[in-house]
């Protein structure tokens, strides 16, 4: 299996350059850049970061389809690479709808989005083979109709915790594991040794923003269809961190996050394994500090 | 400073290099290497649309490479990269250095917006707009814009937003001239000697109705080239014909220069490309719209540049048929004027 730390972008460079030279230090596997219309231009930290790490992968997105032209994309990778080396994937798709409708993007005809999403990867391909840049492509997926065209990819990327979510993702859109295609996770995550409350709050607001933003035939298959319908009217009224948390009940948060003590990880991990997942992302706000940094790592030694 | 502060007569405009995004990676690091090591003020990335690299990352690459030098980005367009992307991309190359970068903003290239399909009706309002909504979002409010080009709602950047970035305008049109003079905190010009000297009134007559009392800083970024023989006036003459086809009428009236003098040029870079129109490039023409010569040359011509105005003047491209040898000797005879 393959660890990566999920990158905050909100916050200063220097922290973010520092949290991923320790991150490369730990031993992690890759650093997971995330790029959305309110954070920093993902692109532009990753160039950072690999300019201060030396061997560690790192993964530039979700970068969307939406937001950015194939070309653009690639211009980005291929600009990456020619300054650091090949050390990036890419992993692209839409990307959170209620963001992007904030930067004037609507996603109104739902059905062709798989289309679009994969025929930017194709002209990215082209691009990227136009310019001998070789970076694995992974797709950002949720929903059943995107994870459809998962299996012309290298790689996709879950934003499921839950193995229950996770096998019942691989199962709905047939995917095929390795070697053709890895199966990542990519989820907000507090592994600790000692709680901390504060990170504990930070956790459960990432998973509240990923529930609110998960697609309705998996909310229906679970029972939390009504639950989400209600919080997504308190939240789109008001976008506030704190206005999505009171909105999304706890048991709904805590079925899209990685949040547990140190010696469950390895249970935790075996089942995902089970079910043919490779790559696991511990994302905000396992990257909150130093500390967490470590308790991730010290957690992963101690199982792996 | 570039200048030697004793020489009290010469204008004290500050020397440029400037490269665009289509350059190899390798031009650009030489680009900087040259800057890092002289008096070279700045260095400008202009972005060219659709082709090259990604211009966001290659300024992040230039100010870690010269980390005594200003790097701006001259110019991107609101056209191209949706709102949001050019203020996290800027926000992110001011962390960087806060003191370091600058964004210039344009509409694009008349060539570029044929080629992406693309028409601008109101670039005055969209430009407006555009530094509008850039420097609400930098200062941390949430935006609401439903605007020419783009549009927010409820928007707000979740990066530590509270600061500001030097905002430059690379246009050329009277009207946008005049919302440069008004609101920019620099101004990026282009075209013939006679033109530079119009639009410089333009942006300062409408500076003086600022409350601050402030002027925008002036820039001047002419096509200019190292020439030694016939060969490289040929280049010089392929290079103004790019620039010809690319101006508007606007300019050319400005610049006192008719539609009938530039029509056969225009008319062939069209048809056939800019090395068939660069025969149609009369003497006259070609200097009116490129500054070629040897190193010392160039630097007089600059130096006049310097007396209409200009705080700053760019180097390049495309510098001469040996890039690294043409810019060395520009930077070399500047520094000994």
């Amino acid at each position: 299996m393959k660890f990566g730390l999920g990158v905050n972008a909100n916050e200063p460079l220097r922290d973010i350059v520092k949290k991923s030279i320790a991150a490369e230090t730990l031993r992690m596997d890759y650093l997971w850049i995330s790029d959305s219309p309110v954070q920093l231009y993902a692109p532009i930290v990753a160039s950072a970061v690999a300019s201060e790490t030396s061997k560690i992968r790192i993964g530039l997105g979700l970068m969307s389809s939406l937001l950015y032209t194939p070309s653009q994309i690639a211009s980005a990778l291929t600009t990456l690479s020619d300054n650091h080396g090949s050390r990036f994937d890419l992993c692209i798709g839409v990307g959170d709808r209620r963001q992007l409708s904030r930067v004037g993007i609507r996603t109104t005809n739902i059905q062709k989005l798989p289309f679009k999403v994969l025929e930017a990867k194709r002209s990215i391909v082209s691009h990227l083979n136009d310019a001998g840049v070789r970076a694995k492509i992974w797709l950002g997926a949720q929903g059943p109709k995107m994870l459809g065209i998962a299996n012309s990819f290298d790689g996709v990327l879950l934003n499921y915790s839950k193995p229950e979510m996770i096998e019942w993702a691989i199962k709905k859109a047939g995917l095929r594991p390795k070697p053709r295609l890895a199966i990542g996770t990519y989820s907000p995550s507090y592994v600790h040794l000692k709680s901390d409350p504060s990170v504990l709050q930070m956790a459960k607001v990432s998973s509240a923003v990923v529930a609110l933003g998960t697609a309705s035939p998996i909310l229906k298959d679970f029972g939390l269809y009504e639950k989400i319908r209600k919080a997504r009217k308190i939240a789109d009224a008001s976008p506030t961190l704190e206005s999505i948390l009171e909105a999304v009940p706890d048991d709904v948060i805590e079925a899209f996050s990685i949040t547990m003590k140190a010696p469950n990880l390895h249970e935790y991990l075996t089942k995902l394994k089970r079910l043919g997942v490779s790559h696991v992302v511990f994302a905000y706000p396992q990257n909150y500090s130093l500390t967490t940094i470590r308790e991730l790592a010290r957690a992963l030694n101690l199982n792996y | 400073m570039v200048r030697n502060s004793c020489v009290q007569s010469l204008p004290e405009a500050l020397l440029d290099l400037g490269v665009t995004s289509a350059a190899p990676m390798k031009r650009i690091l030489g680009v900087t290497s040259i800057a890092k090591r002289s008096d070279v003020y700045g260095i400008w990335l202009g972005e060219d649309i659709g082709r090259g690299g990604d211009v966001f990352v290659q300024a992040a690459v230039a100010m870690r490479s010269a980390p005594n030098k200003r790097i701006g980005i001259g110019v991107t367009s609101p056209v191209v990269h949706n709102i949001s992307t050019i203020a996290r991309a800027c926000a992110a190359l001011r962390e960087i250095d806060p003191k370091r970068f600058r964004l210039g903003l344009g509409v694009g290239g008349l060539q570029d917006l044929v080629r992406l399909a693309v028409e601008v009706r109101r670039p005055y309002k969209m430009l407006r707009e555009t530094i509008d909504a850039l420097r609400g979002i930098w200062n941390g409010e949430t935006v609401t814009l439903k605007g020419e080009r783009f549009e927010l709602s409820k928007y707000l950047a979740r990066y530590r937003p509270g600061f500001t970035i030097p905002l430059y305008l690379g246009v050329r049109g009277p009207a946008l001239l005049r919302l440069a003079g008004r609101t920019a905190d620099g101004v990026i010009l282009s075209g013939p000697v006679r033109y530079l000297e119009k639009a410089l009134k333009i942006v300062h007559d409408e500076a003086t109705l600022r409350k601050s009392g402030t002027r925008p800083r002036v820039v001047f970024w002419l096509p200019t080239l190292v020439t030694r023989n016939k060969s490289d006036r040929d280049l010089a003459r392929t290079v103004a014909a790019t620039v010809i086809a690319d101006t508007p009428t606007s300019v050319l009236e400005m610049a006192g220069i008719s539609d009938t003098e530039v029509a056969d040029v225009q008319r062939t870079a069209r048809e056939q490309g800019y090395d068939a129109a660069s025969g149609y490039v009369a003497e006259e023409l070609l200097n009116s719209f490129t500054i070629s010569g040897e190193a010392g040359q160039i630097c007089e011509v600059f130096q006049s540049l310097a007396k209409l105005g200009a705080d700053e003047i760019i180097f390049g491209p495309p510098y001469g048929r040996e890039i690294f040898w043409s810019i060395r000797g520009v930077v070399r005879a500047w520094e000994r004027l």
